[in-house]
């Protein structure tokens, strides 16, 4: 592309779409995970129960997530029991584990799952410093795995290049980045001045990373004029913010979650910090909706994740959208977040992919069967369209993200269903046989391959 | 100039509240040669019963009700000192070490998952509080008056203690046994109740430190961790045992760290352990520690 591409053009070119409507279309086949198929199974399915070993923050800072993710990937699996099970027969029967053991443990723990309790598919993890160490254990205990979260590039990039056993459900990680940085191009294009605030692990170092690399391209003449690193689970943000409001940005940019969010949004209600500057996020809103006070500012870009957020798709637009949220609010009284989004589709997507083998197979299909249903795979699911790549096994969906916004129908903030900005993940990410770069392939294709806008 | 002025706020409300869980540390150390690996989680269990406390009542009270009602999370933790102390920790006093250690390690576990259960995975908040007050204007800049708040209780706490410790007829007692609990008992002293006493007091402090600090930062899972390696590191600058070492420990991280922030954001995490490491070479008792 040429030196002198417009911002307006080159943002077009990328897909970018905004308003509540927008959902763009997979290739593929596309069928709805909450529709059981009525056919009979073929062949003789045996009656044994299905175990599913289920590994998620239940303790510590990171439970926020966790706790969405269980209740997500629960939901899913009473629904499929109530069917009479994985094709009509196999009862799921779940084997939690804290993932806040550590890394070490969580490996023992998968290994043990697998040898002592038999289990026939590992799903969950949140952590993007677990998945690099799971995947390649996975691999080797030839043991069926969708990852839910744990979204580092890292993981195909360079643990497991070449996956046979493990998939994965939520966005790739240098998806938020990214996606922060289109919104902001979009929206503030006159911004200048950056101050950044990112927990002091892969996850805010990536986030950093890719919002730099691509806001370098969309805004040309940006500086970074403060950082903070903060560490992960850090409540006391008051020096973060007093740093960031004395260098006088234009823009604050964070990748803070959870509890650490929560704290630091009140905190900068006091200093007037939103007053001060615009703020981007990648994942402030990724945490259980409820978590989000109305005293929240509003207009700000609240990331989710690149994921998920249950008022989009909008209302009678999207009807696995409406259902999912009801059933789930039905179920434990609050609304879904991303992970527990991840966590539902895992599941149906992989029931879904085992009705298909038993078609073409009859019987219990075996785990390769089961594999090439999934390598390639269309659906839809409460996001909207999936697509799984077959040479990564990565789960694909639209990256989204928009504006917070008080409304009278919740008592606490949402992100605003009208303003939603949607980006077609294949414009945002490295193509298939894009070279492995570093920091991450994405990163390295971003600089090569997009141009400066004028 | 008004920058530095916040900077060094920033300083004293860290300092603050971490004064109120190492003091509460060393001062069970230094009584009773116990190292209470529980004692981050019961500083969460004063900022958990806070929240909860202000979150039953918010809406229907007034504010005024809502700040009457905060050191109920310091009443609960020393409630919790209480009871602990003479039933788990009182039995393994002729053991060697490593009991306690162990002990407490395990009632750290217990007392993480306890919280889980009572109040869940979510993080409680109780910022009602934080937003009463408002903030004040430094120059052009404004401040949270809560901060200030929470610097002025850490300051009388430490001032409180002081006084207590120096000043009283049970402070010559805790002293005494400090020194040497055998002479002490021979001398008629009734450890037993000398010890829990302490207990209580270490725990009460603890507790009032997440009490205080919960409408500003929420209580979440996993803080009673962080809180008891931060208090560590204030006492192994101080000198474990010595209350002055924590107050001075505590002053230190707090401007340090906000030194670090501020002009060495790359290695914010690192600089505090840096900072104990050059303690522990030069004085490997501590600033203000008997060796």
């Amino acid at each position: 592309m040429a030196e002198d591409t417009s911002r307006r053009d080159f943002l077009k070119s990328l897909g970018v779409t905004v308003g509540g409507a927008a959902i763009t279309a997979a290739a593929g086949v596309v069928s709805g995970p909450a529709k059981a198929e009525a056919q009979q199974p073929k062949g003789t399915i045996p009656d044994k129960p299905f175990k599913v070993g289920h590994m998620t923050f239940f303790t510590g800072a990171a439970a926020v997530l966790g706790e969405p993710m269980y209740k997500g990937h629960i939901l899913a699996a009473e629904e499929i029991n109530a069917q009479g099970g994985l094709l009509g027969k196999r009862k799921i029967e779940t084997i939690k584990a804290d993932e806040a053991a550590g890394t070490d443990a969580n490996v023992k723990e998968m290994r043990r799952m697998k040898l002592s309790e038999n289990i026939e598919l590992f799903t969950g993890v949140t952590s993007s410093g677990n998945t690099p160490a799971l995947g390649p254990v996975a691999e080797e205990l030839k043991l069926m795995t969708i990852f839910v979260d744990g979204c580092t590039d890292f993981l195909w990039d360079k643990a497991v290049p070449n996956p046979h056993y493990i998939f994965r459900i939520t966005n790739m990680q240098s998806a938020d980045g990214v996606t922060a940085a289109v919104g902001t191009a979009m929206t503030w294009p006159q911004v200048r001045k950056i101050a950044h605030i990112h927990p002091d692990y892969s996850y805010g170092r990536n986030a950093f990373d890719h919002f730099t690399v691509a806001i370098n391209k969309l805004v040309p003449g940006t500086k970074v004029v403060s950082e903070g690193w903060p560490k992960l689970g850090t409540t006391d943000f008051t020096s973060h913010i007093t740093k960031a409001i004395s260098a006088k940005p234009d823009l604050l940019v964070s990748s803070v979650w959870g509890g650490d969010y929560v704290a630091m949004y009140k905190q900068a209600l006091r200093y007037d910090l939103f007053k001060k500057m615009k703020f981007t996020s990648m994942i402030a809103f990724g945490v259980a909706p409820h978590a989000i006070g109305k005293d929240h500012p509003q207009g700000v870009i609240a990331g989710i994740h690149s994921n998920y957020y249950f008022t989009y798709p909008t209302s009678n637009r999207w009807p696995l959208n409406d259902t999912f949220v009801k059933k789930y609010y039905d179920r434990w009284k609050e609304y879904p977040n991303f992970q527990s989004e991840g966590a539902y589709v895992a599941m149906h997507m992989f029931t879904m992919a085992v009705e298909r083998a038993n078609k073409l197979t009859g019987g219990w299909p075996d785990d390769d069967a089961i594999i090439s249903q999934l390598e390639g795979l269309s659906f839809s699911g409460p996001a909207g369209y999936i697509h799984i790549r077959p040479d990564n096994h990565q789960g694909y969906k639209d990256a989204v993200t928009g504006f917070s916004i008080n409304t009278s129908d919740y008592d606490f903030q949402i992100l605003d269903p009208k303003r939603m900005i949607t980006i077609p993940i294949r414009n945002i990410t490295a193509p298939p046989g894009w070279p492995k770069g570093e920091p991450t392939s994405t990163y390295t294709w971003i600089e090569k391959t997009w141009p400066k806008v004028a | 100039m008004e920058t530095l002025i916040i900077h060094l706020l920033n300083s004293l409300l860290y300092a603050s509240v971490l004064f109120l869980i190492a003091g509460g540390l060393s001062l069970i150390y230094g009584v009773m040669r116990i190292v209470n690996l529980a004692h981050g989680n019961i500083y969460a269990v004063g900022a958990y019963t806070t929240a909860w406390a202000v979150g039953r009542i918010e809406g229907g009270a007034p504010t005024i009700a809502l700040y009457a009602i905060l050191p109920i999370g310091a009443v609960a933790a020393a409630a919790l000192g209480a009871v602990l102390e003479p039933t788990l920790l009182r039995p393994l006093y002729k053991r060697p070490e490593e009991y306690q250690l162990l002990i407490t390690f395990g009632l750290l576990l217990v007392l993480e998952d306890v919280m889980r259960f009572i109040w869940g995975a979510y993080p409680l908040s109780a910022s009602a509080l934080f937003e009463g007050m408002g903030s004040f204007s430094i120059g052009e800049s404004i401040y949270p008056a809560y901060n200030l708040a929470v610097i002025i209780v850490g300051g009388m706490a430490a001032a409180a203690l002081w006084a207590f410790v120096y000043r009283t007829k049970f402070g010559v007692i805790l002293r005494a046994t400090s020194q040497n609990m055998r002479m002490a008992s021979a001398l008629g002293v009734n450890v037993n109740q000398v010890y829990v006493q302490a207990f209580t007091l270490g725990c009460f402090m603890a507790g009032l430190g997440g009490a205080i600090i919960v409408p500003q930062q929420g209580a979440v899972l996993g803080m009673g961790v962080d809180a008891l390696i931060l208090a560590f590191v204030v006492v192994v600058i101080g000198g474990l045992g010595s209350l002055e070492g924590a107050l001075l420990g505590a002053l230190m991280v707090g401007v340090v760290r906000e030194f670090g922030i501020t002009f060495f954001p790359e290695i914010e995490l690192a600089v505090l352990y840096l900072m104990a490491a050059i303690v522990l070479l030069i004085r490997p008792a501590g600033l203000l520690g008997r060796a």
